[in-house]
């Protein structure tokens, strides 16, 4: 016999609460992408629902706002959206490359160290981003010294390392000490062991760790609405200051485009490590 | 033989984390002597003042805002994430579990301002949920939802749910079916179980999730700034208006310990709550 949590027999009281309360759930999850897509097809220029008219209108806009030049803004969206790339980028190479090694520490070195490590690099994910974020901006500023794109990058590195991490050490706790042990003991120098042994047995957790860190940090907006300048902006402060008076459908039609690429990376992420490590 | 990394080995392969973190400890370093700086804009001297001068009933009222609507928030979205926790782990389709699990996480990872916009569409004067209500006759008037505690309370809600769903899933999986068998055997009804030997169990990973749910939603700042407009000030945004009119860097530095000392209090009394009643169910 086999009680499940969530009984599948009967109309029983309990079993209505459970799955009305699941379905509020999912709809405050989801309504609010599901209103942006719709909305992104309308025809007309509001955002009055329902929309009078569905048309690609707006996709076009967005196609024609990367391919032409517009004179008139100051910062382009092209700009805003190679910078964003190129930190998302940088992030994820920077922050899986410390993990690796710092994961593999974690598993086979000494207890204490680990504890201490775990608090360390859990401190990121408790820690309010407005102040790290006028944090970084106090001392970005006291250093008057001009750090380009490096600016966004540290402070993103250090928001999506718990994440790296967790994802790197899941994978390490799938891999036993006995292949290593058999590497060595073929002739393998320890380092020769990791580099052939150990690394590509964490692949699918390196992967969903750099896919992590990707899309965090191209999603990240209070940190960076604190760190950005006229010449290092991010595409998320391109949208805030684009519609900080009014909504306009095009900003919608970008949304779905971001929508689109989260999902299609967070799907990916969910088959890299699904059943065998938590999402975070 | 066994492999174990000496301790030398093991600093060394953890030292790059280690500088790629520095620049976040030496953050937290800074806000903290900003805040006792005795000058407004530079670090320089040491004094309290700044503390004395966040003693006002604006910033006081902007501290309760900051709980009660984290708390409500938390309340609202635990009970929102249990079931969903439930569903989610007796889901037998692989593609329904991915489904579901992508549509939970996307608000967390998603661009905040995404969100917003959805909702700012959802609720508005015009949108979705006043437009159904008029059609329906139910209302003339089109109702405020956005700009107020309401839309805050539903944006904080929607994003710190997936921070309560999936620490809740990993100790569901972790409850042992006999418990429940047993529990069932002896004529326990689906309620009573539920009452009296899931959430006993579960109450670790409850806690814990509520913890990081709270110190989350206490820390918004992007779904009160763009929900909230200048109506709700909540901690964060109160922190960013001491610096962006007012230049008030060591005002703002030390409303930041305070935030940051508020959060730390609920997760350090969590754990607490956490050992000394798993110490019980054990004994």
């Amino acid at each position: 016999m086999r009680v499940g949590l969530l009984p599948t027999e009967g109309n029983s009281t309990y079993r209505f609460t459970v799955l009305l309360l699941a379905t509020i759930g999912i709809l405050i999850s989801s309504l609010p992408v599901i209103v942006v897509t719709i909305m992104s097809f309308s025809a007309s220029d509001n955002t009055g629902f329902p929309p009078p008219d569905l048309s690609l209108r707006w996709y076009w806009d967005v196609i024609a706002m990367f391919t032409q030049e517009d004179a008139n803004s100051a910062q382009s969206v092209v700009d805003s959206t190679v910078t964003s790339l190129l930190v998302a980028f940088i992030v994820m190479i920077i922050s899986t490359i410390v993990c690796i090694p710092l994961a593999y520490a974690l598993a086979r070195g000494d207890r204490r160290i680990r504890d201490g490590m775990e608090l360390l690099f859990t401190l990121p994910l408790v820690f309010p981003l407005v102040i790290l974020g006028i944090a970084f901006l106090l001392i970005a500023e006291s250093l008057r010294m001009d750090i380009g794109i490096w600016r966004i990058v540290i402070p993103h590195v250090a928001l999506v390392l718990p994440f790296v991490l967790r994802n790197c050490i899941g994978a390490m706790n799938g891999i036993s000490v006995e292949t290593e042990e058999a590497a060595i003991s073929l002739g393998a120098s320890p380092l020769r062991a990791i580099w052939d042994v150990v690394i590509p047995l964490m692949r699918a957790g390196i992967l969903a760790g750099l896919i992590f860190a990707l899309i965090i940090s191209f999603n990240e907006f209070t940190i960076t609405f604190f760190m950005y300048t006229i010449d290092v902006s991010t595409l998320p402060i391109w949208m805030y200051s684009r519609t900080v008076s009014s909504l306009d459908p095009s900003t919608l039609a970008l949304s779905v485009f971001i929508i689109v690429a989260d999902v299609v990376l967070i799907v990916l992420v969910d088959k890299l490590i699904a059943g065998r490590a938590n999402l975070f | 033989m066994s492999i174990s990394l000496s301790r030398p080995m093991s600093l060394a392969f953890s030292l790059p984390a280690v500088i790629a973190i520095l620049p976040f400890l030496g953050a937290c370093f800074y806000i903290f002597r900003f805040s006792i700086s005795a000058e407004k804009g530079v670090i320089d001297g040491y004094s309290i003042q700044a503390y004395i001068d966040l003693m006002t009933p604006f910033f006081g009222r902007s501290v309760w805002l900051t709980l009660k609507l984290a708390f409500v928030a938390t309340i609202i979205a635990m009970m929102l994430a249990v079931p969903l926790a439930f569903l989610l782990t007796s889901l037998k389709s692989p593609l329904a579990r991915r489904c579901l699990t992508v549509t939970i996480l996307l608000p967390l990872i998603l661009n905040l301002l995404v969100q917003a916009y959805g909702w700012i569409l959802l609720l508005g004067p015009s949108g979705v949920l006043n437009s159904a209500l008029k059609a329906l006759g139910i209302i003339e008037r089109p109702i405020f939802l956005l700009f107020n505690e309401t839309g805050v309370l539903l944006g904080l809600i929607q994003t710190s749910l997936p921070l309560a769903v999936f620490p809740i899933v990993s100790s569901v999986r972790g409850l042992s079916q006999e418990h429940l068998e047993a529990a069932s055997s002896l004529g326990a009804s689906h309620w009573r179980t539920f009452v009296d030997v899931t959430v006993p169990l579960l109450r670790p990973g409850l806690v814990g999730a509520a913890s990081i749910v709270f110190a989350f939603n206490a820390s918004a700042f992007a779904i009160p700034l763009l929900l909230g407009g200048r109506r709700v000030q909540m901690m964060g945004v109160a922190i960013r208006d001491m610096i962006s009119p007012l230049f008030n860097w060591s005002g703002a530095a030390a409303a930041g310990m305070i935030l940051i000392t508020l959060t730390l209090i609920v997760l350090v009394f969590s754990s607490w709550l956490v050992r000394v009643t798993s110490e019980k169910v054990r004994g």
